[in-house]
Parts: C-alpha cells; structure tokens; sequence
C-alpha cells in the first residue's frame, strides 16, 4: 500500500510536470486575434506568442487613441479643432505626420497634399453624401489647397492654416496607425504578427515556422481573385485603387483618389498601385501619390527612391508593372513587366 | 510485475491526461474569421464574422436571407422547399458550412490561410 502511495505520487508530479511543459510550450505558439471596426474600416490583428494577448489590447488601445486624435469625423479631434481654429499646438503624433506629409508632398511634386480636404468635402467623400461639385466651384475651393497654405514652427509644434484651408491626415493615418501598431508589437516581445487595417497590410517578422507572411493584392476586376501573391517579412503593403471607394452619376463614375492640381478623380491610366516598404506611413502616402502621377511618373519615381520601396503598378490596359525589388517575392498568374532602375 | 492497483492508477492517469489534453484543444477552437458565400461554385462575397449585418441573395435559384451576428451566421430565411438550411445550427469554426443545396448556396466559415495567403492587401 505504501509502495502505491509512491506511485501515485511519482505518477502524478510526472502529470504536472508534463502539463507545465505543455502550457508553456503552447504559450510560446499561442496567438491573438483582435477584430475591430476603427477608422471607418474593418481591422483585422493577429499576433504570435506569449504575450500576444496583451499585445493585441495594447494595439486597440493604440488605434482608439489615435483615432479620436486624427478623426476629422469627431468634432473633438485634434485635427479637427486645427481646423476649426487654423492654429494649434500638435501633439508628438501629428507633428510626426505633418513632417512626414510634407517630405511626401515635396518629393511627389504635391501629388499627396493634406490640405485636399475641402475639394474631399466638396465631392462628398467625407460624409458619403457623394456630388459632383460645379467647376466655379472647385476652382474657387483650389486656392485653398497646397502645402504653401499652412507654416508650422518646429520648436513650438504650431501650425497655422490660412483662412478656408483644411487639413486631414487620412492618406497617411492608416500607415502610420500600423506602423504604431508594429511597434508595439515588439515593445511586447511579439516576433510574429500580421495586421490588416482595412485592406493596409503591415507584417511583424516572419511566420512562427520561419517562412515569409504570403500577401495576396486585391485584383480591382472580377476576371481574377488576385493581380499576384508577394511573400514578405517586415514590411508594409499598402494599396490604392479606384475600385476602393467611389460612386456614379449619369453613367460616370468618380472615385476617391483626388489629383490635388486639378480637385477631381486622377484619370492618369493606373487602376491600382501597391507599394512594399518597411515604413508603413511612406506605403500609404507613396500609394495614393503614384496613382496621382500615373504610371510613367511613378517609375520615373521610384528610379530614384528604389532603395526605400519597391511598387506594383496596374493600368487600364491590364499590364501589370513590377519593380525589382519584387522580382523573387512575386508570383502571378498574370503576365508582367519588371522594371528596372536604370 | 504490475499490481492490480498499479494498473488502476495508470488508467487514471492516462484519463486525467487525456482530458487534459482535449481541453486544450477544445480551448483552441478559434473563429475562423471570415465568411465565405459561395452561388453555383462562384464567390458571391466574403463578410467578416464579426460584424453584424445581413446579406439578402435573390436570383434564379430563390431568395436567401444570412445574417451575421455576434461572430456566428445563420440562415434566418430561405424560400427553398426543404428549409434544412434554415435549421442548421449557427456557425463560427473554420470549414463549417450551411448549405442550401437547392439554391446552390454554400456559406462557410474560412480563413485565407487555407490557400496559403495570410492576408489580402486591397
């Protein structure tokens, strides 16, 4: 009897111990998935690891808080207020994406310009309450527009917008919302994560079995489920395309990605551009300006950033233009071009 | 070599172990996601789970009404004649499936890895 009571001992502590070695072995290959609507999109977060969990609750946080900042929707806003009052004070968060505005703005020739918000408004593109403005009266809201309308003072972090200019940072918000998001994902020790901010995908290390995240691009026809597969680790891809968002009046239809010289849709033959780069906020500006430069300015673009991104370009014409960079990480089922630096 | 009660007690253990072990896996049932809507073989639309909203489908098979709501979808109407699609159980696992066979309607519960793509940048 007291030789079972042994046993049972022994039999039992090799119980807990295997459970322990279990837990902590599926502690390590544990994942956290966080689904939210934020920002007007559907978010989808999924982390790898021990601290997933809390990674994922930090990363809502994160994007709650830079909502309610950045909303031009919230009348609370801290753009919003900028806005209301043309001067402000801005906060770490917007002063990093007005600098990062103006870099992109500079360098695309102003094919990104935050200051598109009033001719945005005008179409409706803010409310959903979509119209086509009179051509008096975009005219009239393009003196507005440009980055030469607002000053910022470094030192003091004040911005002052001139009389009728407007500013939102929803071009670049996204990026920057993952880009954050990354970021806090390695604050917690989380090596693997991918993160979807409505169709803006940003990627944390690798798969936990060691292989690159697998990112398909949306194909903006029916004809094909993806324009091609990217296979990445640590890094952002973004897409613009005006399929994304538009409307139709009398048989035209007008989408959202507005060229800040002429205040309507870009009409410059891409139907969408997809930009792969570590910085997720450069990936969501570079997107919407390319498809404002159209394809022969794009490359023409990337020739001499080559080294910061690299770029997808598909055009009416259904050819699908593919930068070097991609040339071992693309696969698709279409026919395509690569395109080379010099 | 082993006593009658050795042999009980490895028994027990193994049990214990046993449960142990379909707990977990119980516990790692996640929600797959998305929700795939599949007409004649073709994608009609892929919803995420967790939203809540209904999809009205009418066309020359008949009229389905799915709606999705707090991470399950369910078949809340069908003008189908057997009406086993709107007796099926709500679903939310990866691969579980309503199917409305006379309508040639599949909805199903799946994530993107399952063609190898971990997410679709669009």
């Amino acid at each position: 009897m007291k030789d079972i009571g042994k046993r049972a001992i022994a039999a039992l502590l090799l119980l807990v111990i295997g459970a322990v070695a279990v837990l902590f072995f599926r502690d390590e290959n544990k994942s956290a998935t966080r689904n939210l609507l934020a920002m007007d999109t559907y978010m989808e977060l999924t982390a790898y690891g021990r601290n997933s969990e809390e990674a994922v609750e930090a990363a809502e946080k994160e994007i709650r808080r830079l909502e309610m900042l950045l909303s031009t929707g919230s009348d609370t806003s801290e753009v919003s207020i900028i806005n209301r009052e043309k001067t402000g004070v801005l906060s770490e968060d917007s002063a990093y994406l007005l600098q990062r505005s103006m870099e992109i703005w500079e360098s695309t020739g102003g094919a990104f310009d935050i200051t598109i918000y009033p001719i945005m408004r005008a179409w409706g593109f803010t409310e959903k309450a979509y119209q086509v403005p009179s051509d008096e009266e975009l005219e009239s809201l393009l003196a507005y527009v440009g980055m030469e309308k607002l000053t910022y003072e470094e030192e003091t972090k004040t911005i002052r917008l001139s009389e009728h200019s407007e500013i939102d940072f929803g071009g670049i918000a996204k990026g920057y919302t993952s880009a954050r998001i990354a970021q806090i994902m390695e604050e917690y020790g989380v090596k693997s994560a991918k993160l979807n901010l409505g169709g803006n995908v940003q990627t944390v290390g690798a798969k936990t079995d060691g292989s690159k995240w697998r990112i398909a691009v949306k194909s903006p026809d029916d004809s094909l489920p993806y324009l091609g597969i990217i296979s990445i680790e640590d890094k952002a891809v973004i897409t613009s395309g005006g399929y994304e968002r538009y409307f139709e009046e009398n048989g035209i239809r007008y989408h959202h990605i507005i060229d800040p010289k002429a205040g309507k849709p870009a009409q410059n033959g891409l139907v969408s551009v997809t930009i792969v780069c570590e910085d997720g906020t450069l990936a969501d500006g570079l997107s919407t300006a390319l498809y404002v430069l159209g394809k022969n300015e794009a490359i023409a673009y990337w020739r001499v950033h080559s080294d910061e991104f690299d770029v997808i370009l598909y055009d009416d014409t259904g050819m699908l233009y593919v930068t070097e960079g991609l040339e071992d990480s693309f696969t698709s089922e279409l026919a395509y071009e690569i395109v080379h630096a010099d | 070599m082993f006593k009658k009660k050795d042999i009980i007690l490895m028994i027990v253990v193994l049990l214990l172990a046993g449960g142990m072990a379909f707990t977990m896996k119980l516990g790692q049932g996640q929600n797959g996601g998305m929700i795939r809507i599949m007409v004649d073989g073709k994608e009609y639309g892929t919803y995420p789970l967790m939203t809540n909203r209904e999809i009205e489908l009418e066309n020359e098979f008949g009229y389905n009404r799915i709606v999705l709501e707090n991470g399950v979808a369910i078949m809340k109407e069908a003008d189908c004649p057997d009406q086993y699609c709107v007796e099926h159980m709500p679903i939310s696992k990866t691969n579980e499936t309503i199917v409305c066979l006379p309508h040639k309607l599949v909805v199903e519960v799946h994530t993107l890895e399952e063609n190898g793509i971990d997410s679709v940048a669009q």
